[in-house]
Parts: C-alpha cells; sequence; structure tokens
C-alpha cells in the first residue's frame, strides 16, 4: 500500500510499504477514506519530537472502512464506516475506567521510553514516534488499529466525512480545553493559537456558553476565520499588539479567567526570550518552545485557569512558577480523552451546533502530502486544513 | 505480610565496621602516596631505587594523580567494593611498572625489591578489603523490587500466575516452563546470544492469593531465588504485584548485583506485559514492538522474522487480513499470526 513515511527533519515521502496485518485479536484493519494532516505532524515534520525513525509512517486523524477484523472484535463488522480515535486505549485498565484515555496504562508497547522521559508512559498513539509505541499512522491506504472493539465510533451515513473525521482528534481537543475552562456566561476565554485546534477550542467555548472569547495569533486569514466561523468576539494579532497590554485592556485589568493554550512546542513570539528559547531549542537544552504557555500563565486572571492543548515533549526554561503559585493558578492539561467526546460532539453534529468543515481549507491526494506538509509548515495559500484521500 | 522470605535467611552475622576501617586507612593511603608522587616524584624515585631522570618523574607524577582519584573514590564509598578494585587494578600497574624498572642498569637492585614487596603487600591488603566489601555489600543489597497495579482482584491474578506454564505469555525470554510436580517446575530460557538454558526450580512458599517463593534446586546453571507478592490496593479491587528476584550463574550463590544488571529491564517489561495479559487479554504490539531491534513503524514484510510473546502457543497461525495476502511465515522464521490466544489468558470479555 501506499503511506506517508517520515525520511528525516522537514522530509517526508509516500512509499509502498506492506500492507497490515492483525497483530493482536481485538485489532481491526481500516481502510483510510480520509485523514489529514494536524498542526502536531508538524512537531514530528519539523525534528522535534524525539524518538523518530526513518521510515516511521505518520498520521493520527482518519477514518475509514473496516475491511478486517480480528477474533476479539464483537461489535464491528467488515463494511461499518467509522472514525478512529488518535489515542490508543484499551478500555480496561482503571485510567481507563476513570475515563482518561489517554492516560491508558495498556496501550503503549514501548512504555519504557515514556517513562525515561516522563516518569510514566500515558497511550499509545498512532503514527506519532516511537514514544508513543511506534504505531504506524493513518496517512496511508490501510492501518491497523488496536483496541478496535473499544476505540472507533460507528458513524451513521447522513454525516458526511469532512464533519466527522475531524472527531478523530482536533474537534474532541479544542473542545476539552475548553470543557477544562470550567466555562459559564460571565467567564472571558483567551485562546492562544486560532489553528485548527484553536477554532475549535473557540467554537467550543461560545457553544458551552462563554460571552467573550479572544482569539490570539499572528495570520489574519486565521484571525479572520476565528471571528467569522468559530465566534471570537476579539482578536489579538501579536505581531502587531502587545498582547498582555490588549488582554488587560480587554478585562479592565482583570485578565482573562481562562486561557487556553492551542499552539504547543514550536511557538513564535519576539525579543530575547523567543531568541533564547529558539537557540536553546536548537542545542536541544529544551525540547519544546513554551512561549505560549508561559504568556498565557502571566495574563491568567488570578485564581484562574490555564489550560494546555498544545503538545509538549520534555522539559523547560524560565517557566513562571512564581506567577502559577503566588496567583493561585490552575493548570489542566493532558491529551485530549477523544473516546469521551467522540459520542457527545457526534450528537452535536447532528443536531446542527456545530459544522467543524469549516477548518476545512485543501483537498489532496495521498500522493500530494509531501506538498501538504510543506505548505502547512509555512502556512501558505491561507492553508488551514488539508484533507487528505488515496 | 512479613512472614517467611527467600532472602531473610541470608541476611546479618556482618563485620562491616572492621572492613569499613580497613577500606579508610587504604583510602588514605592512597592520597598520601599519591601527594607525594606528585609533589617530589626524583626524591621518591631515589628511594625505590629507580633512575630519578628521564621519563621516570612524570611516570610518578601520573602514577600520583592516579593514586588520589582512586584514594577519593574509595574515601567517597568505603562501602562499596568497586573502588577498592580500582585499587587493586591501580597496584597491578605499580607491580608492572616496578617489574619493567627493574629491568634497568641503572636501578638499585635492594632498594626496588624492597619497593616491590611493599606494593605487593599493599595489594593483598586491597584484595581483602575489597573481597570483605564485595561479601558484605551483596549481603546487604535488597533484591530487585519491581512492582506493577493490576486492575484484577489478587485471587485472580495470582491464579494465573500460579500456573507457570503461563508465564512465557508475558515473560519474552522463557521458552517453556514445566509443572513437575506441586512443587517443582522445569525452566527453559532462551539466551541472548543463542541457544537455550534450562534450570529446575521448586517452590519455597505459597500462599494462595497472596504470595509465591520459589529458588533453583542446587546444582543449577542458573541459580535463582525470587518471590512475587500479591496485595489488595488501597481500597480497591486491584492488585499490586511485585516481584522480588536475585541471580547467579553456574552454581553461584544468587545475587541482586547480578539480577539488576541482567534482569532489571526484562522484569519491567515483564510486569508491563502481564498487565496487558491480565487485563486486555493478550500482549499488545505495535509495527515496532513486533521486532526485536529499533524497526519503524510500518507493517512488517511478510519476510521478515517477527517476535510474538505468543509465538509459542500451541494454535496455529491463521491466515490474515483479506486485504493483504500474508505469505505462510518460512519454517524457521518465529512468526506465528495467532490473534485467538487471548482467551487461553482467561481474561474476561471486553465490554466496550
Amino acid at each position: 500500500m501506499r503511506a506517508t513515511c517520515w525520511m528525516g527533519k522537514q522530509k517526508v515521502s509516500v512509499n509502498h510499504v506492506p500492507d497490515p496485518q492483525i497483530l493482536n485479536a481485538r485489532d481491526a484493519i481500516v481502510k483510510v477514506t480520509a485523514t489529514t494532516i494536524c498542526g502536531s505532524d508538524l512537531h514530528l515534520y519539523n525534528g522535534f519530537m524525539p524518538s523518530m525513525m526513518k521510515g516511521d509512517i505518520l498520521g493520527h486523524e482518519f477514518m475509514g472502512e473496516v475491511v478486517d477484523l480480528g477474533k476479539g472484535v464483537k461489535n464491528l463488522k467488515v463494511g461499518d464506516r467509522v472514525v478512529v480515535p488518535f489515542c490508543i486505549a484499551c478500555g480496561n485498565c482503571e485510567q481507563c475506567e476513570l475515563g482518561n484515555f489517554s492516560c491508558c496504562e495498556n496501550g503503549n508497547p514501548t512504555g519504557w521510553m515514556p517513562e525515561k522521559l516522563m516518569g510514566h508512559a500515558a497511550c499509545g498513539a498512532f503514527g506519532y514516534s516511537h514514544l508513543t509505541g511506534g504505531f504506524a499512522g493513518g496517512q496511508a491506504e490501510y492501518v491497523r488499529v488496536p483496541f478496535a472493539d473499544f476505540g472507533p465510533l460507528k458513524l451513521p451515513s447522513t454525516i458526511p466525512d469532512e464533519q466527522a473525521l475531524f472527531l478523530s482528534d482536533i474537534l474532541p481537543t479544542g473542545y476539552m480545553g475548553a470543557e477544562q475552562c470550567e466555562i459559564h456566561p460571565r467567564k472571558v476565554i483567551a485562546v492562544w493559537g486560532a489553528g485548527p485546534v484553536g477554532q475549535f477550542a473557540i467554537a467550543s467555548a461560545r457553544m458551552l456558553g462563554a460571552e467573550r472569547v479572544i482569539a490570539i495569533d499572528r495570520f489574519p486569514y486565521r484571525l479572520k476565520m476565528a471571528v467569522e466561523k468559530a465566534g471570537a468576539t476579539d482578536v489579538i494579532n501579536y505581531e502587531e499588539q502587545p498582547v498582555q497590554e490588549v488582554l488587560r485592556d480587554l478585562t479592565a485589568g482583570r485578565g482573562p479567567d481562562a486561557c487556553i493554550d492551542c499552539v504547543g512546542l514550536e511557538a513564535h513570539g519576539h525579543g530575547l526570550q523567543y531568541a533564547h528559547d529558539r537557540a536553546e531549542q536548537m542545542m536541544k537544552i529544551q525540547l519544546d518552545r513554551p512561549l505560549a504557555v508561559r504568556e498565557a500563565i502571566f495574563a491568567c486572571r488570578s485564581a484562574g485557569i490555564v489550560s494546555i492543548m498544545g503538545v509538549y515533549a520534555g522539559l523547560v526554561d524560565k517557566f513562571p512558577l512564581g506567577a502559577l503559585m503566588n496567583r493561585g493558578i490552575t493548570i489542566k492539561t493532558g491529551q485530549c480523552h477523544v473516546h469521551r467526546y467522540m459520542k457527545p460532539l457526534l450528537e452535536r453534529i447532528e443536531r446542527g451546533d456545530i459544522d467543524p468543515s469549516f477548518v476545512v481549507s485543501h483537498h489532496m491526494n495521498l500522493d500530494d502530502t509531501p506538498r501538504g506538509y510543506d505548505m502547512f509548515m509555512r502556512k501558505q495559500d491561507n492553508v488551514m486544513k488539508i484533507v487528505l484521500r488515496s | 505480610m512479613k512472614s517467611v522470605s527467600a532472602f531473610q535467611s541470608h541476611q546479618d552475622s556482618d563485620d562491616a565496621p572492621g572492613t569499613t576501617l580497613l577500606s579508610r586507612g587504604l583510602g588514605w593511603f592512597s592520597i598520601a602516596l599519591g601527594v607525594t608522587e606528585l609533589a617530589v616524584p626524583r626524591t621518591l624515585a631515589r628511594t625505590i631505587g629507580v633512575d630519578p631522570d628521564g621519563a621516570t618523574p612524570w611516570i610518578l607524577r601520573a602514577m600520583g594523580a592516579r593514586e588520589i582519584l582512586a584514594g577519593l573514590g574509595v574515601l567517597m564509598q568505603p562501602q562499596r567494593p568497586v573502588p577498592l578494585w580500582g585499587r587493586v587494578a591501580g597496584d597491578a600497574i605499580d607491580l608492572a611498572l616496578l617489574g619493567i624498572g627493574a629491568a634497568f642498569k641503572r636501578t638499585s637492585t635492594p632498594r626496588i625489591a624492597g619497593a616491590i614487596a611493599a606494593v605487593a603487600g599493599v595489594t593483598a591488603l586491597d584484595v581483602i578489603a575489597g573481597t570483605r566489601t564485595q561479601r558484605s555489600f551483596q549481603r546487604a543489597n535488597r533484591p530487585v523490587v519491581y512492582s506493577v497495579t493490576i486492575n484484577k482482584p489478587p485471587e485472580e491474578v495470582y491464579a494465573f500466575f500460579r500456573k507457570f506454564s503461563q508465564l512465557p505469555q508475558f515473560m519474552s525470554y522463557l521458552e517453556s516452563v514445566r509443572e513437575i510436580d506441586a512443587r517443582r517446575s522445569h525452566w527453559v530460557a532462551r539466551l541472548p546470544i543463542g541457544g537455550t538454558v534450562a534450570w529446575d526450580a521448586e517452590i519455597t512458599e505459597d500462599i494462595p492469593g497472596q504470595l509465591i517463593a520459589w529458588r533453583s534446586v542446587e546444582y543449577s546453571t542458573v541459580t535463582t531465588r525470587g518471590r512475587v507478592t500479591f496485595a489488595t490496593a488501597p481500597a480497591r479491587d486491584m492488585t499490586e504485584v511485585r516481584v522480588e528476584m536475585q541471580l547467579g550463574f553456574l552454581g553461584t550463590e544468587p545475587s541482586a548485583t547480578l539480577a539488576k544488571f541482567f534482569s532489571k529491564p526484562q522484569i519491567k517489561g515483564d510486569l508491563r506485559r502481564f498487565k496487558q495479559v491480565m487485563e486486555t487479554g493478550e500482549v499488545l504490539h505495535s509495527d515496532a514492538s513486533v521486532h526485536r531491534r529499533p524497526h519503524a513503524a510500518q507493517p512488517p514484510r511478510s519476510d521478515e522474522s517477527i517476535e510474538r510473546s505468543d509465538m509459542f502457543s500451541a494454535n496455529p497461525p491463521t491466515a490474515a487480513t483479506g486485504v493483504t495476502p500474508v505469505a505462510n511465515p518460512p519454517p524457521n522464521a518465529r512468526v506465528t499470526i495467532d490473534t485467538g490466544s487471548a482467551q487461553t489468558a482467561g481474561a474476561k470479555g471486553v465490554t466496550p
């Protein structure tokens, strides 16, 4: 089959690779009908995520049709149309019983690796380095899905691909970012990053009842979409305006009640701090550039919430622990517990509360994935979300 | 549950204070000698009867630096054997250099003979200190303990583990375990360098739902002693599994040091897989983890031999996927595409 392989820093290619096999009784093989490039794939593309190997198949956001099943899967049948959560969770361990699916204790066969870097292992994930298990990803014609009796969500035929696809990752991720803010109408929410996850965080915050949502980014087309499609009430272009001052202004000195980081480890910015982070990341002294989360903590109202959905990998420098502690700020974070949100969000899509297809900006053939990565990284042609089909 | 342990009989009765005193003495001696070699190499050369010119002062200075480092090492950790073995290695170098020095013309034979005798004496003391420290260090050394929490009641986890023949399902280095009778079992393990090694073990203690302790029988190639305990996690119907293990070879007393060196990563992986088997029904594989060596996250080629924890399962390989025509594995490949072994794990059905 054809699959998008990571071949080195900023090098991906569509290669012919062996077709997936059933390796466990609870596996399914899914023929991918639509997949996308996620912002977090860019961290892999740009070589910031450790433990990538040449030839790794990328992609963790996909949907498709079941074409084969292991003996242990009773709830699906060949031909079912499913969307698959990016995180691989077993449904049996205590974390899964508690609903913390991205903290599944059985989903990562190479768990010793993250244990070294992060203390404990989290769930496995498709196409996301060997720290998350070394699973082949979904930017391919076929993909093997472990724990298929637990993860995939069957889709009604009334829901088109573009509306269902993002249930795999970015819609639940944005939604969880907003849900963690314990939103009620009085609360002012600020969202760092108006990429696809940021758009869904903004839309979810509005959906959950926030009257005022502020979007922060540097690309006018993204800020425009935040207002027109996602429902942001205010925007800050940090290339033109001082973020801290404007936020203070917009909230009459209080600061946003909750801040959502939808940026992650490749944040951009200005000045000494940015140069310093960039240099340290180059020298591998720190794996992440935590500019957005630093800024969010600094801006957040005392006793407020900072919700981190951007991906981070390792240790960071100059973390404003003093601000965090003295002002009683709560940090809520985690890889999205996708399994928790898929069904309720599908219902919201069916009811028409949200139409996630508004983020789709480009359609491409799987063979064009390398061009897609390059374009997405350079933010060319007002790119927002690229849908790939084989 | 502090009942009888397989380990307790081998502890205590130690002369550690005397040994430590000897180690410290040797440490200070090392530093004093080192400083002398560094500060007055020519005087020292004359004293031991070697040519004080040429390369000698520099050799002595280098040896002096080495002595100081060795001394510091011993003084910082007088209870540990490794720095003392470092001193023994240094003694060997000294003796070799003195031997070379004795061959030169301008050397005073009686003096160098005295020096050699002195170094030999110190070497003897170093060996005594090293041996004693090694022994007491090993005695005091706790067995390797690893643990995992399993979301099943202790009785169930114990019952699975107690059927030793099931252990190779998650202990990847084991080829087979055969139960000879209620107490004795025959273990066969694969060696990383190829080939297998086998030993017999006997249960020394067995409390259903709580504890299993075992040791290898006498004259085994691999000597092991271990125990695994099953305890209820606080206020939950889950099991805290703890494994203690000591390991030795060729009839030696099993030691924690060897267990740490050889089996630490192994036991950690075993426990991770044990949890997977108990909770999800089988060992989870990824496209990378089916290979023993690092491998890209790509489905295996049909000619690639892949490692499967259930590869010794009695079930024949099933033809795979429908989308993929999977070639029959070559006769000697260690491949079993076995999707049915989950049921043998006795795990509960999965409810999504």
